[in-house]
């Protein structure tokens, strides 16, 4: 018999109430790693989905491309590409050209973004065209074959096979215009890249301004999102012998996703700080409870020689051990949750509307969550200080206990 | 040198706006050995002399010496120290710890001191059979009659071995039978083992136990024989 096994007894004198507290403790934490876990499989998707169709999770641009999106700050990627996905852990390298001009059909002109691409590589790795039957796809860096964003086809009002023309600006000033035949049409389901999206062979493109070898992004995308801390320093240093260049991180290049989600996350925080501080108060009640019930208790414990000190011990053991109990069943009902809604889901499908589909390809409307494990162990530790910290006002009552008082007290 | 001496010790208690004067100008010597009674009506300061002999209480003034050493300017660190070595408690209504079994009860000022749980449990097991409390070691207090509790008490004060043992009103929740089974077996203890036992007590039964009977009444000693 020692303080710990005396605190577990004093833990179950109020079976009922213990179970309520270690109720409370082990559901916030369960629905906390829960929610937090299904953001965090959500955004993950979402970050994922977004730099493969969108500049990679590491890009690389001439030095203020990103402010202005001027069309001159072209590069030569030159042995570029080669070297860096040579890098460890590096799946693809896209260059890409983006050029704006003017489509024309033979009833409409739309302003659109004529992206230049590599095809075969671009297929692999963007979620939007993955969905596109193979003869619809391009063939070849230098055809005339263009994909088309959905509402841009529509706008021109073409059809799969109609030519159409388009007008930009060469490197020289001069005006050029350059013929296309629509081979297919995607639907991302973002309304502004439904409207401007062209995608053609990167060579065409390239001649059609006289930028020839030159790209105006090489997206980076890699096999595992979270190398992008052990990979960018390795570009970087690769990029040291190019002064014109800057790499990014997909944070840096898109921002307005990655602070969408840092506000998410934000005011999840805020959520679960609040829970949290509900359930402290809860355990402070029980245990500020359980020190008033044991009054003359505590007075007979003093008064056989226990010093004030060991009083505060045995409440701080008492929160600890309820911290801990409450941590192991909140882990295991957390991980239980987290399992179901990475292997189950949660089907938005009929609350979702049309437009937030992107393609029904990229964003799953079948919400599932992913394994935080760090971030579940983190909060997980929160939870047993809170309950220590829970621990402090009655420990200080019961500290205060006058041995004698409360030996009269009835 | 005596065990305690209590030297013109005196303990007012603040009452709202008033002051209680519980014990006045009191002096005391108490030998090791003795078997004491502390005797008079409610109110005559018999439980607050006993606080004091049993360092949960500070006199107001006087001092109180016990072993050689003066508790009464003690620290609260000190005064527990001086509870956990010196002295043994017995109350009114057992005081037991209702989580714990009979044998971890008696166990539970030696697991204080940080005595090993095979030395305590030896300890134990011995004082239950000398206190005929043999089987019943994993009993919870609520499945002992009230002798038994008062027993597992005894037990508890004896464990440390300490210089002096009090009991407040020990056969106060008791019958007569199990009264007079008590202090039989605290007499026995007495006289076998030299422990010293402080009664508060005015059931005359007690004070026909005692070897010497102090009287008080009104906070001052009126008789002492």
């Amino acid at each position: 018999m020692d303080l710990l096994n005396l605190a577990w007894k004093n833990l179950w004198r109020s079976r009922r109430r213990t179970l309520i507290t270690l109720a409370a403790l082990s559901f916030s934490l369960m629905l906390i790693q829960a929610f937090h876990n299904l953001s965090y499989g959500v955004y993950s998707a979402m970050i994922d989905s977004g730099v493969r169709a969108g500049s990679g999770h590491l890009v690389v641009y001439r030095h203020d491309y990103l402010k202005n999106r001027d069309e001159k700050l072209s590069f030569n990627s030159h042995d570029l590409v080669e070297q860096i996905a040579q890098i460890d852990g590096v799946e693809a390298v896209l260059p890409r050209l983006y050029l704006p001009g003017l489509a024309q059909s033979s009833r409409e002109s739309r302003g659109v973004l004529l992206t230049g691409v590599v095809p075969a590589a671009e297929r692999k790795i963007n979620p939007f065209l993955r969905g596109l039957p193979d003869d619809q796809w391009l063939t070849s860096l230098n055809g005339r074959e263009a994909i088309l964003g959905s509402r841009l086809l529509k706008e021109l009002q073409l059809k799969k096979g109609h030519k159409f023309v388009v007008t930009m600006q060469h490197s020289s000033g001069e005006l050029v215009s350059e013929m296309f035949r629509v081979h297919g049409v995607i639907k991302t389901g973002i309304k502004s890249v439904d409207k401007s999206l062209l995608l053609v062979g990167r060579n065409r493109a390239a001649a059609l301004v006289g930028h020839l070898d030159n790209v105006h992004e090489l997206a980076i995308v890699l096999e595992d999102q979270k190398n992008d801390r052990l990979v960018f320093p390795q570009l970087q240093e690769l990029l040291q012998l190019r002064s014109d260049l800057e790499g990014l991180t997909w944070e840096q290049a898109m921002p307005n996703l990655y602070n969408a989600i840092r506000l998410d996350y934000a005011s999840q925080k805020f959520i679960f700080v609040i829970m949290l501080l509900i359930v402290t108060i809860g355990v402070v009640n029980t245990l500020l409870m359980s020190v008033m019930e044991r009054f003359r208790e505590f007075g007979i414990i003093l008064a056989v020689g226990a010093s004030t000190a060991r009083l505060r011990i045995l409440v701080f053991v008492e929160a600890l051990l309820l911290g801990l109990v409450s941590m192991v069943i909140g882990n295991c009902l957390g991980s239980l949750a987290t399992w179901y809604l990475q292997t189950v889901g949660i089907d938005m499908r009929n609350f979702i509307s049309e437009t937030l589909e992107f393609g029904g390809v990229v964003f799953d409307p079948i919400l599932r969550a992913g394994w935080d494990v760090p971030w579940m162990a983190k909060i997980s530790v929160y939870l047993l200080l809170l309950s220590l910290l829970a621990a402090v006002y009655p420990s200080i009552k019961a500290g205060r206990i006058s041995p004698a008082a409360a030996i009269r007290h009835q | 040198m005596a065990l305690i001496e209590l030297k013109s010790v005196t303990k007012i208690y603040p009452l709202g706006s008033q002051e209680v004067v519980a014990v006045d100008d009191f002096s005391l010597t108490i030998e090791a050995g003795e078997f004491c009674v502390l005797a008079g009506p409610s109110g005559s300061g018999k439980t607050t002399l006993l606080n004091l002999i049993g360092c949960l209480d500070l006199p107001t003034r006087g001092e109180i010496w016990m072993d050689g050493r003066e508790v009464s300017c003690a620290d609260q660190k000190a005064l527990s120290e001086l509870r956990l070595r010196k002295i043994g408690f017995i109350f009114q209504a057992y005081n037991l710890i209702p989580v714990l079994t009979a044998a971890e009860n008696a166990e539970f000022t030696l697991m204080l001191q940080q005595v090993g749980k095979k030395q305590r449990r030896d300890r134990v097991l011995q004082l239950f059979s000398e206190l005929g409390l043999d089987g019943l070691e994993n009993r919870k207090p609520s499945d002992l009659s009230g002798g038994q509790q008062q027993r597992v008490a005894i037990a508890r004060a004896m464990a440390s071995e300490p210089a002096v043992i009090l009991a407040d009103e020990p056969t106060a929740s008791l019958d007569s039978h199990a009264s007079e089974e008590l202090l039989t077996l605290m007499q026995r203890l007495n006289e076998e083992q030299g422990a010293t036992f402080v009664f508060s007590s005015h059931d005359p039964l007690v004070i026909s136990h005692a070897k010497r009977v102090v009287r008080l009444q009104d906070g001052h000693l009126e008789l002492d024989q």
